[in-house]
């Protein structure tokens, strides 16, 4: 019954070549006596049939099945009588390629055994033609061959010779990059493991014909082989066996000799893979050769990349030929490394010379090769340089001189990081055993200007490596440099600079040495006293060992003790002096003096805080107190002239680091700070916050907030919101309705505040407490605000003044909604459009528009603001195409240009991917926005056109049709005839230099002769950062040509 | 360009140091300067009308970065051909227009071929950026180089300035070295 059905679907099969019907038969077989042969004789008449087609056909159907069949199913005899059916099928051209199928399917049975599998190999190397095959029918034969060498390896071995002369024929000529892959693999397997030794040379020749790969794939090539892929697979196959080696290695030399960049590259990367398989005596016999090609590349190196991989390939070089030179014995190196090594130590002679660089390379390169090696390199290097440094004669070397040393004590400390687990304890560091005279030497160089940079670098290696020098040894650098710090390391920046890396080493593993020498004596040259307004070169000495702390005190230890002596210096400086008799007091210096202190402390917790070091955090109690202090006291003293800490500047820094210290803390410190705050600014505990020496008076009368108090007091509202933008949102004000403190802080800012600083730190306040806690607002955001637009924004009898101070503030609450993707945020924003017609307040409307989205440094992520993603996004779909209407509108030009005000300040403050999209409609607006007379609007244009400059979309962007206009814009932007707008004319004579980046040639040519005459009056401009730009611009336009 | 090297192994020299130090100074003011901390990081003196002079720095600036013909990943500062100290200003005219400055360059080796190719994009990198109304002066140091007046006959002949400029390999590598070294 089921005979039948197999012939019914055998024979509609041959009719139509559908699938359906080898899926059926599948079904029908596997689900029967799980036998083929029911098909096989279904198929019979097809299967011996004279007509060529109907041959074809049958044994087409028979693969097809054959292909989809349960492999585990196929039973021995079925196996064996496809083999021999298969194999029969090869002979016939007209059944070969069906049958090739056939045996993709059949070589994986778990049956199919080594017997069918030499008989199959044989079939193939008898009777199938590669060259009459195309690639798909190539790769069969391929994946046949793949598929029995993994299963019947063994069966192979004993047919050698057939086998290879067969396999070779196959696989020779083979060009497609899919089989290819395939016959890497089994190139692979074949030289591993089969005894070659009577075929070398045909196999060389069949892989290495490939050698070196330029395969680039086709743009969208389905198959994904890259050129990486391939390069790999034949690497695999070229240090497959060491009998390659005496081929190979001359036509590598070859190749790195006279190869482009890339074949250097890739031989280079190739040999390295190849030399270890080779071996040390075949290395060693063409050591003098390979390194007389290596060294080329290094000595006159193509490009960094090509010279990199030659040092490596010498140092696989060396490491090949000495990999067997018994560690620890002290053996005299011969051969090679030690040629090599004098070859360089000859060049060094001139250390000044160009050579000497990549000779110290290669010396360096061999520190990482086998210890001996090392030793021995070193063993040669270190004196060498040494001595060059003690000659008399060769004085004005030293600097190169020391330059080189370092390098090779750098190489010599890198070489045993790798394998520091390995490196026992007690095993001794290479550079040990030079450490004294490379330690003096670089001693000495530090008292030289010219050496000492250098000397400094070299330290600093030592410092760096690993169990080289004792405690000792490390105070004794400390000591050594602290000699040169005090002048050489002030004055000269280089040197500072390594010093500074020189101390941050140490301070990493030996902090002591730093902290009880280094740090007091620069605390000690910093002065008491301000000097005086006179004394530039003192007060640019206090400035540099000020600079000089800052990148140094980061680490822990040395940051508490910098915190201990600057605020100290603090309190000196900021304590009125009695002023000497006569004297006339000059309180400026003396508040400029505390301000660089108080910018080194924000500076440097700022850089805690970006790395989030946990110290930060203890500074709450010990810096912050003494800070409110020193502010508190200063505003309550009764002499105005001598309140240095109630200057706006130094008030501004504090807030720095009120808030930065105030970011890191968790909930519940914040929520005790905020009650002892609010305790001192609205009930007169200002104990509460404040901590030091002398005694706050005890009258209770820091009242900042209050109406009529001293306006001193009113300069340290900002320390107030300081601390109050940075809280979580779980922490309260400690008052019943947050709602009204923060509307009486909005009437504070406008009936009293006299500084914008003091304006902007209230805004700062109330943005930040909007933003983190909108939920309990809901009668301030609605009720109260509302009549705050009407009576402060909206009314236009309110002088212009109160008006765009209010509009401030409205800006901060719109922004901390938006931020937070508020529901009500974008009525905030509409709003303003009212004001486009308002005679006075137009413009600081429209400006508005942009500082609403504009990222700030108060709503962020450190001072735990809520922010939501894509809200500028939002906001600038929204509004855009309110503001395109409004801009093309016709009528009033003053609403007119409020629109393109409020475009120009929208698109500066978003990111250039919000508005890309839409620039081709802008463009005609951007343009018009240069027209308008406020030079800072023009700038940001400009600057918007900078941004979204891409030299690499010249033909789709919309620049082109306007680049004649734009030349003629820019050039009149950028003459200081016209323009007295340093800033602009810096931002146009960029997007000059640019423009011929980013049109064509062919567009721009009739303005290069205008643009580089009219750039040469810029070239004479006043000021040198326009000149500078003036003359690239130049330059570029001289270049640009087509 | 030949083939062998007029100077294959040329003596390397530490880079003067740009005078950063001065930055601190130049605000000319008792207070630190904080102002990259606020707003943008270019706070220009928008008010300021004082004329900042070009001097021999600003012109050493323009051309210390030029790259050497022989040797490209180095730049003629590297190779001690040009420094600051070898630009000077005539100072005969001390008044606004017209000034004369001369720039003298120091070849490697006393048989360098390359000499003039480095005298000319000097001429160029400062034709292109310096004002018209400054007069250039371009000449080797003396005693430095076998044919001395020839070179500066040469490089100070507008003629043959403007014919080697015709010559499009020429301007080739001439911009590639104005570009700058590569190392």
């Amino acid at each position: 019954m089921s005979e039948e059905r197999i012939e019914r679907l055998v024979r509609t099969w041959i009719a139509t070549e559908q699938q359906e019907e080898v899926d059926a038969a599948v079904a029908e077989l596997s689900s029967g006596n799980a036998s083929l042969l029911p098909l096989v004789k279904a198929l019979g008449e097809y299967l011996t049939s004279e007509e060529d087609d109907q041959r074809t056909k049958g044994v087409e159907f028979l693969s097809s099945v054959l292909a989809r069949f349960p492999r585990e199913k196929l039973n021995r005899q079925s196996v064996r009588v496809l083999v021999t059916f298969y194999c029969g099928k090869l002979e016939d051209t007209e059944t070969i390629i069906p049958a090739l199928k056939g045996l993709v399917a059949l070589v994986a049975a778990p049956t199919f055994t080594s017997t069918d599998a030499v008989e199959v190999v044989r079939a193939l190397f008898r009777h199938v033609k590669m060259k009459v095959l195309i690639q798909a029918q190539r790769f069969l034969v391929f994946t046949i061959i793949d598929t029995l060498l993994a299963n019947h390896r063994e069966a192979f071995k004993g047919m050698v010779k057939e086998f290879l002369d067969g396999y070779i024929a196959i696989a020779e000529g083979e060009k497609d990059p899919r089989n290819l892959l395939l016959a890497f693999a089994i190139a692979r397997v074949i030289l591993i493991e089969f005894d070659i030794s009577a075929h070398v040379e045909d196999l060389f020749n069949i892989t290495f014909c490939y050698f070196p790969i330029t395969f680039r794939p086709p743009p969208d090539d389905p198959y994904g082989i890259t050129s990486d892929d391939l390069k790999n697979a034949l690497r695999a196959c070229l240090n497959a066996t060491p009998s390659f080696g005496p081929w190979a290695i001359p036509l590598f030399l070859e190749k790195v000799t006279a190869g482009s960049p890339v074949t250097k590259r890739d031989t280079l990367q190739t040999l390295d893979a190849c030399l270890p398989v080779y071996g040390a005596s075949m290395a060693r016999t063409h050591a003098r050769k390979l390194w007389n090609t290596l060294k080329l590349e290094i000595f006159q190196p193509t490009d960094p990349e090509t010279e990199a991989k030659a040092l490596k390939s010498t140092q696989i070089l060396i490491q090949t030929i000495y990999a067997n030179g018994a560690d620890g014995d002290s053996q005299e190196i011969e051969g090679l490394a030690k040629e090599a090594c004098e070859e360089c130590l000859r060049i060094l002679k001139e250390p000044e010379k160009s050579q000497a660089k990549p000779a110290t390379k290669v010396l360096c390169a061999f520190m990482s090769t086998t210890p001996s090696v090392a030793r021995f390199t070193l063993s040669q290097a270190i004196p060498h340089f040494v001595r060059l440094f003690l000659d008399p004669d060769e004085a004005p070397n030293r600097a190169p001189t020391l330059r080189l040393l370092s390098d090779v004590v750098a190489a010599a400390r890198d070489s045993t990081l790798k394998d520091l687990e390995v490196l026992d304890e007690d095993e001794e560091v290479p550079l040990s055993p030079y450490k004294d005279e490379v330690l003096g030497v670089f001693s000495v160089g530090l008292k030289n200007s010219v050496t000492c940079k250098h000397a400094l670098e070299g330290l600093r290696n030592l410092v760096t490596t690993h169990g080289l020098l004792s405690d000792e040894e490390l105070g004794f650098i400390v000591h050594s440099v602290n000699e040169i710090l005090l002048k050489e390391g002030m004055e000269d920046d280089d040197i500072g600079e390594g010093i500074l890396e020189l101390f941050i080493a140490i301070s990493t593993t030996a902090p002591r040495h730093v902290t009880e020498t280094t740090l007091p004596l620069l605390f000690s040259s910093l002065p008491d006293r301000a000097p005086p307004r006179s004394a530039d070169a003192d007060r640019l000495r206090v400035w540099h060992i000020l600079a000089f702390l800052k990148k140094l005190c980061i680490q822990s230890d040395l940051f508490e003790m910098f915190v201990v002596r600057l605020s100290t210096k603090l309190d000196l400086v900021c304590t009125p002096r009695t002023a000497a008799e006569g004297e006339e007091s000059d309180v400026e210096p003396s508040a400029a003096y505390a301000h660089s202190i108080l910018r080194t402390l924000a500076d440097v917790l700022a850089i805690k805080v970006d790395k989030e070091h946990p110290d930060v955090a203890k500074y709450i109690d010990r810096l912050l107190p003494r800070l409110y202090h020193l502010h508190i006291y200063s505003a309550l003293s009764a002499e105005e002239s001598q309140a240095i800490a109630t200057d706006e500047r130094l008030v501004a820094v504090s807030a720095e680091i009120i808030t930065l210290i105030m970011q890191v803390q968790t909930a519940q410190k914040q929520d005790a700070f905020i009650q002892s705050l609010f305790a001192a600014y609205f009930e007169g505990q200002a104990s509460q916050i404040a901590d030091g020496q002398p005694k706050l008076p005890a009258d209770n009368s820091f009242k900042p907030f209050e109406p009529q108090v001293d306006p001193l007091q009113k300069h340290l509202v900002p320390l107030f919101s300081a601390a109050v933008v940075a809280l979580r949102k779980e922490v309260a004000f400690p008052t019943e309705n947050e709602g009204t403190v923060l509307h009486s802080l909005l009437l504070w800012s406008l009936d009293e505040a006299q500084t914008s600083l003091q304006r902007d730190a209230c805004n700062h306040a109330i943005g930040s407490v909007v933003n983190k806690r909108a939920e309990g607002l809901s009668s301030f955001l609605s009720e109260e605000l509302d009549t705050f637009w009407s009576a402060n924004i909206a009314d236009t009898s309110v002088p212009a003044e109160r008006r765009r101070n209010a509009i401030s503030a409205w800006i901060w609450i719109a922004k901390a909604l938006l931020i937070r993707r508020h529901s009500t945020a974008m009525s905030y924003a509409e709003r303003l459009f009212v004001l486009f017609d308002d005679t006075e307040v137009s413009w600081d409307a429209a400006r508005a528009i942009g500082q609403i989205v504009r990222a700030d440094k108060v709503l962020t992520k450190r001072n735990h603001a809520v922010i939501k993603i894509l809200y500028a996004q939002k906001f600038f779909n929204a509004l855009l195409p309110r503001i395109v209407e409004g801009a093309k509108a016709p009528g009033d030009p003053r609403r007119q240009n409020a629109y393109l005000v409020a475009l120009t300040s929208l698109i500066k403050a978003i990111p250039k991917t919000t508005y890309a999209h839409e620039l081709p409609t802008l463009m005609p607006l951007l343009l018009r926005g240069l027209e308008l007379p406020d030079p800072e609007i023009r700038a940001n244009v400009i600057d918007t056109f900078l941004v979204t400059a891409d030299p690499d979309a010249k033909e789709k962007s919309a620049i082109s049709e306007h680049a004649t206009s734009l030349v003629h814009t820019m050039l009149k932007n950028s003459m200081v005839s016209q323009q007295p707008s340093v800033r602009l004319r810096v931002s146009a004579l960029r997007y000059l230099a640019k423009l011929p980046s980013l049109v064509r040639y062919d567009v721009l040519h009739p303005q290069k002769a205008t643009v580089v005459r009219e750039l040469a009056k810029a070239l004479d401009d006043p000021k040198k950062a326009v000149r500078k730009e003036a003359v690239e611009a130049r330059t570029n336009w001289f270049k640009f040509s087509g | 360009m030949s083939s062998e090297a007029f100077n294959p192994n040329p003596t390397i020299f530490v880079p003067t140091k740009s005078k950063t130090a001065a930055a601190f100074l130049r605000s000319n003011s008792l207070w630190l300067d904080d102002g990259e901390r606020h707003g943008d990081a270019e706070d220009y003196e928008e008010d300021s009308d004082e004329v900042e002079e070009i001097d021999q720095d600003e012109i050493f600036e323009l051309i210390r970065s030029i790259s050497d013909p022989e040797h490209r990943s180095m730049t003629l500062e590297q190779l001690a051909v040009v420094s600051a100290p070898q630009i000077s200003f005539d100072s005969a005219d001390a008044q606004r227009q017209s000034r004369r400055v001369t720039v003298e360059f120091t070849p490697t080796v006393p048989h360098c071929g390359m000499s003039t190719f480095i005298g000319l994009s000097i001429r160029v990198r400062l034709l292109r950026s310096l004002p018209n109304r400054f007069k250039v002066d371009i000449r080797v140091k003396p005693g430095s180089h076998q044919s001395e007046h020839a070179l500066n006959k040469q490089l100070n002949d507008k003629e043959r300035v403007a014919a080697a400029l015709e010559n499009p390999a020429l301007l080739e590598v001439l911009e590639q070295c104005l570009a700058g070294a590569t190392p």
